[in-house]
């Protein structure tokens, strides 16, 4: 029974959890304050997204969380643990494709399923199951360089849902491609975690992106970086993102978030 | 000068910065020049023999008529010459003796100057403190010390080996040195993220980001290393294309020190060609070479 106590209060307990976090980058003049005493949490399966003016630290509050980043003072933790180096279940996404050029798409993605210990027999099939998933099954012997932008990014998140992580940290995933692109890119994101949610933070200035795709958003202020807003996004799901831009709530969202940020120019 | 430390020069300097070294090219500069070549091939290979067939003419009427054929042989003689050493089967032994030396020292210089290239990389403190080393030796002139290499190694093999290892080397420590600042440091995270231990970053990742770079080090270094072996027989050996020129210069026979010449040049551009179809190869993914 104490047991199964442990397991309900396992599940419950936040998957990150930022507690006073400050970091800040030395420079030839001095230390720049990036991120300023930012606390948050992110439940098991939650869909949150960071935004806030381009430059102000949303990058490294995710490049932290993911170890890559040391903080300065203030406590991160994953799964319970403080983090100190990378933590395990870690899927990152950074807005470039970071694909190994010299990997087919099939090597990139046995990428994610090698660091995950996926046994050298199972990988093949692995591989096929995602490549269906994110309709790629035509391309398993590509190169990167022989795929357009959207392609490759489908490919990335591949690999990193080829690596099976709990948490999801996207640091403007989508931001470097063409606005059809990226609503089809967020239509599949949206796909496949509605199927097999985990937690995901996901970093962008598109406000609109913003609310399509989060359970919550935290709108940060300019550099350092400090919550100045937080909207929980009751919008129902499965989201179909075509009729939900035309709908009242999602407009009402909008407008709430751009009035946060201060109706300046997000970008 | 911006940056005094060569070594640890940041890499965000243009590469074609010429106070490095000329010998550090960026790897796909040759690509595009492939792709007008292959572009219209056929129209530039009949230039090309148009260029060699007119040269040859012009060489082999002018020499005896403009000039005593002496001073310079003829096409003709050296075309005979070189069947004759073909004939006899001692071409071999001169071919054998230096391509082996070359290759040797090639190979040697590639297995010491990349595993340096990729710790002065890696170091950034100690490549600083070597750097003015490392150029001073670069600078040298590595002739200036044949003398020395005889001493050491006798007119061995070993010498000629050696010869044509210390012109190679530096290439290969530059070039990869130079490589490595350019692994997408976004890769390297990303791997990092995902737990993966050193071994695999440099497997995935550290390596096939320098292969490009190791290639165009052999490509320069396939001349260095002629000139390498060249040098060591100059000075002393009883075999080898180097050895077969300076005998037929010594024994007025210029006749034998162009075919000694062409030899030498015909094995430069086979290696070069096959420097070329191994890059193709390996650097496939490249859309550059596809």
């Amino acid at each position: 029974m104490a047991a199964r106590d442990e397991m309900t209060a396992a599940a419950a307990a936040p998957r990150i959890v930022l507690d006073n976090v400050s970091i800040s980058y030395a420079t030839p003049r001095g230390r720049l304050p990036v991120v300023d005493r930012v606390s948050l949490a992110v439940d098991r399966a939650e869909f949150v997204v960071l935004v806030g003016p381009s430059g102000c630290g949303k990058s490294t509050i995710l490049r932290a969380i993911a170890g890559l980043n040391a903080t300065e003072s203030g406590v991160i933790s994953v799964d319970g643990k403080t983090v100190d180096g990378p933590p395990e279940h870690i899927g990152f996404m950074f807005q470039r494709d970071t694909l190994l050029p010299w990997l087919t798409v099939r090597g990139n993605i046995e990428v994610g399923l090698e660091l995950a210990g996926v046994a050298s027999k199972e990988r093949a099939a692995r591989v096929a199951a995602l490549l269906a998933l994110l309709r790629l099954s035509e391309f398993h012997d590509a190169y990167p360089a022989q795929l357009s932008g959207g392609m490759r990014h489908r490919v990335s998140l591949g690999r990193m849902l080829a690596y099976q992580p709990a948490v999801m940290l996207m640091d403007e995933p989508f931001g470097a491609l063409d606005f059809q692109t990226k609503a089809v890119m967020g239509r599949e994101l949206l796909r496949i975690w509605e199927a097999e949610r985990r937690s995901i933070l996901f970093v962008t200035h598109d406000i609109e992106e913003a609310v399509a795709l989060a359970d919550r958003v935290l709108v940060f202020s300019p550099r350092p970086a400090r919550i100045i807003a937080e909207h929980r996004i009751d919008l129902p799901r499965p989201r179909n993102l075509r009729t939900l831009r035309a709908s009242p709530e999602f407009t009402a969202y909008t407008s709430a978030i751009w009035q946060a940020l201060g109706d300046g120019d997000p970008t | 000068m911006s940056s005094p430390c060569v070594i640890c020069r940041e890499v965000t300097e243009p590469m074609t910065d010429p106070t490095v070294s000329d010998e550090v090219i960026p790897p796909g500069g040759s690509g595009n020049e492939r792709a007008t070549a292959s572009g219209n091939s056929i129209s530039i290979w009949l230039w090309r023999l148009g260029l060699i067939v007119g040269l040859l003419l012009v060489w082999e009427f002018s020499a005896g008529n403009l000039f005593n054929e002496f001073w310079s042989s003829r096409p003709s003689l050296i075309g005979a010459r070189l069947l004759a050493l073909f004939a006899s089967g001692e071409i071999w032994r001169h071919l054998d003796a230096t391509v082996s030396e070359a290759l040797l020292g090639l190979l040697l210089g590639a297995l010491v100057g990349t595993p340096i290239g990729i710790a002065l990389a890696k170091y950034r403190r100690a490549a600083e403190i070597v750097d003015p080393f490392v150029m001073g030796l670069y600078g040298l002139p590595r002739v200036a010390l044949a003398p020395m290499f005889i001493l050491w190694f006798g007119i061995s093999l070993l010498a000629k080996v050696m010869m044509s290892f210390s012109m190679v080397v530096f290439v290969f420590i530059l070039n990869v040195t130079e490589g490595i600042r350019t692994v997408d440091p976004d890769m390297v995270d990303l791997m990092r993220t995902m737990r993966a231990p050193k071994s695999y970053i440099l497997r995935k990742v550290t390596i096939p980001s320098i292969v490009p770079w190791l290639i165009a080090s052999a490509r320069i270094g396939i001349g260095l290393s002629l000139v390498g072996a060249v040098v060591g027989e100059l000075i002393g050996g009883n075999r080898g294309l180097g050895w077969y020129v300076l005998r037929a210069g010594g024994q007025l026979d210029t006749t034998g020190v162009f075919t000694g010449l062409l030899v030498l040049m015909l094995v430069a551009m086979i290696a070069n060609q096959i420097v070329f179809l191994i890059e193709r190869k390996v650097l496939h993914w490249r859309p550059a070479t596809k």
